[in-house]
Order: structure tokens, then C-alpha cells, then sequence
């Protein structure tokens, strides 16, 4: 029964054992699904495909547009935003809206600094590690419903 | 191979010849790729999801595959990259919590050296199937860190080099994992009832 060495015996064991197994049968439903999304993909429209399967007229005028947009992004950025301040500060009514955001922006980080400034240190310390004990709980209910519901879930009927 | 017998899939398409050989080139293959998948991932649903996908890509490379003789070869690195992409991917995060006992358990302090008796045969009064079943029960039931490297090991035929790679782990830690795999199958094996008289 036992040889010399136990693991090299087990080991010639089991590779012996293990090859002569035959492959497990594919579900039914293998082929099926495979040619439902082939199917599926071929359905689609080519904007909705990935880039590599574009009409190559469509991928060079893609290339060209966005090549186009980041140089307008460039060049015209710095009109844009002193084109844009010249109009708030013209005091323009239409522009009541934008002017209203930048207040309440600015205000909200004068409140946030404010609160910097005055709240002690150890509030601060203490809502963090509030925070990071809210996270690990969650974190450790995910998990424990993850193992529950559906790593222990019965696996094609077996 | 042995194809399969299932029932022929009618599907339309603008290229019947290339679909009807791709059907052919699939029932030869996919009882390989899906028992590689299930074999390393323990989950029949994960390895058809992960069939699939691995059928999807050959089908894109389908030109270069149909008349090439490592098709099988292609299809069985696919599925084994993608196979272990999934379970990174999807079981590293719950690992703090579901392989601490089994962690500290195989703690290399703290497990005894493999001592066991070596029958010369195993399973061998049993059919082929009954085998397969037993023994894929057997493997589903090791923990992922020992039946991963078990796997690459004797139904890949990697070597233990190329499965250190693969897995980004040191030698010594596959070669420990694999022996324990292979000590850990026995009882397995054992307490299906069958094996009883064979060891």
C-alpha cells in the first residue's frame, strides 16, 4: 500500500486518477446563450458597438471631431472665461441665475471654512472614525449577507 | 473529443457557413472549456457565465481559430485567465471575511505535515462517471487557495513554476498549498462511502 515517500505516491495517485476523468458535460443551455448574444450583438447598431467594430469613415471622423473639440477646449477656453466674466460683471438680468450659483458656492465654502476654524480638532477626529466605524459595518453586513443569501445558494439544483 | 449531443441551435445570419462551423467548433470544445471553468471555480453558474464569454471572444477570432490545431489550446488559456480574473475579482474582497478561520487554520505553524496512506488505486470499482462526480464534489469542497493550484497542477499539467506565476504567489507556498490539496481530497474522497475499501 504505502510507499517511501507518501506525498510523491499521492501525488502520482492523483494524476493518474485525475486525468483519467472525463470533461463535465456543458449545460444544454451553453450553445443556446452563446448564439443569443452572438445574436444579440449583431442586432446592434454600430455606434453601439465597441470602437474596433466602427465603419472606418466613422472612426476617422470620430477621431477628427474629438482632435477638434480638444483644440477648441484649449484655444478658446481662455476667451470663454473672460467672456463669461465681462458678462456677470455687465450685470446682465438673464445672467441672474449664474450669478445667483456663484454667491451660494461661495458661500458654502466660507461656511465650510468657517466650520474648519472653529470646531475643535477632536469633533473632527471623532466624526471621522464615526464614519469609518459606520463603513466597516456595512461592510461586515454586505459580506454577511453576501455568505448568507448567496454564496450558499444551491448551485443548479445541487 | 467526444461533440456533444445536443439539439442543433437554427439561428439567422448573414453567413450560414460560418455559424454552422462555429456551432461544430463549439460542441467540440465546450464540455473542455466548461469543465476547466467548473474545476476552478467551484460554481457551475460562474462556469457558464465564464463559458460563455470564453465562446463570445473565439468567435471574434474565429478566422485565425477554425483551422488552427492550438484552437484547444487558445480556448483552455482563456478560460483559465478568465476563470481566475473572476475569482480575484470576486471573491478578494470578501476574503477578510470568509477565509480567516480557514486562514489561521492552515497557518503553517499550525498544520501538521501531510501523513497519509497511499492506496495504490483509487476509485476503481466505480464507473467513469460516478468517479468524475465523486471526485468534482471532492474538489468543490476545498477551500479556493488549495484547489485553484490542485487544479492547474494535475488537469492543466502546469507546472508548479508556471502556477506560482499565474497566481503571483512564492513556490513554496504552491507547492504547500498543492500537497495539502492532495492530502485534504483523500477524506473527501473516503467519506463519499466508496472509497472506503479501496484505502
Amino acid at each position: 500500500m504505502s510507499t517511501h515517500d507518501p506525498d510523491e505516491a499521492l501525488q502520482r495517485l492523483l494524476q493518474r486518477t485525475l486525468s483519467e476523468m472525463p470533461p463535465r458535460r456543458a449545460p444544454a443551455t451553453l450553445e443556446l446563450r452563446v448564439f443569443s448574444e452572438l445574436q444579440r450583438r449583431a442586432a446592434l447598431p454600430w455606434w453601439r458597438c465597441s470602437f474596433m467594430h466602427w465603419p472606418a469613415p466613422a472612426r476617422v471622423a470620430f477621431l477628427v471631431i474629438c482632435g477638434a473639440l480638444v483644440a477648441t477646449m484649449f484655444l478658446g477656453s481662455g476667451a470663454a472665461v473672460a467672456g463669461l466674466s465681462s458678462l456677470l460683471e455687465s450685470g446682465s438680468p438673464s445672467l441672474f441665475w449664474a450669478r445667483q450659483i456663484g454667491v451660494l458656492m461661495v458661500s458654502a465654502g466660507n461656511l465650510m471654512a468657517l466650520l474648519a476654524r472653529t470646531l475643535p480638532l477632536t469633533w473632527l477626529y471623532q466624526g471621522i472614525a464615526v464614519c469609518a466605524v459606520l463603513y466597516a459595518v456595512l461592510f461586515g453586513l454586505g459580506a454577511a449577507v453576501y455568505r448568507t443569501l448567496y454564496l450558499h445558494q444551491p448551485l443548479n439544483g445541487k | 473529443m467526444s461533440l456533444n449531443e445536443h439539439t442543433p441551435v437554427h439561428h439567422s445570419t448573414t453567413e450560414p457557413d460560418r455559424s454552422t462551423e462555429f456551432t461544430t467548433f463549439m460542441r467540440a470544445y465546450q464540455d473542455m472549456v466548461f469543465s476547466t471553468a467548473a474545476r476552478l471555480s467551484a460554481n457551475d453558474g460562474h462556469a457558464e457565465d465564464i463559458a460563455q464569454e470564453v465562446f463570445l471572444r473565439a468567435f471574434q477570432h474565429f478566422a485565425q481559430l477554425r483551422a488552427s490545431p492550438t484552437a484547444g489550446g487558445w480556448l483552455k488559456t482563456v478560460t483559465t485567465n478568465l476563470t481566475l480574473n473572476h475569482l480575484t475579482r470576486y471573491r478578494k474582497r470578501w476574503r477578510l471575511f470568509s477565509d480567516l478561520r480557514k486562514t489561521a487554520a492552515d497557518d503553517e505553524s499550525s498544520s501538521p505535515e501531510v501523513d497519509v496512506s497511499v492506496p495504490d488505486t483509487l476509485l476503481a470499482d466505480l464507473g467513469a462517471e460516478q468517479r468524475r462526480a465523486l471526485i468534482d464534489e471532492a474538489l468543490r469542497k476545498l477551500p479556493q487557495h488549495q484547489r485553484v493550484p490542485l487544479v492547474l497542477y494535475h488537469f492543466e499539467d502546469m507546472s508548479y513554476e508556471e502556477i506560482a506565476i499565474k497566481l503571483h504567489a512564492s513556490l513554496a507556498k504552491i507547492k504547500t498549498d498543492i500537497r495539502r490539496a492532495r492530502a485534504a481530497l483523500l477524506p473527501h474522497l473516503e467519506s463519499g462511502g466508496i472509497a472506503a475499501d479501496v484505502l
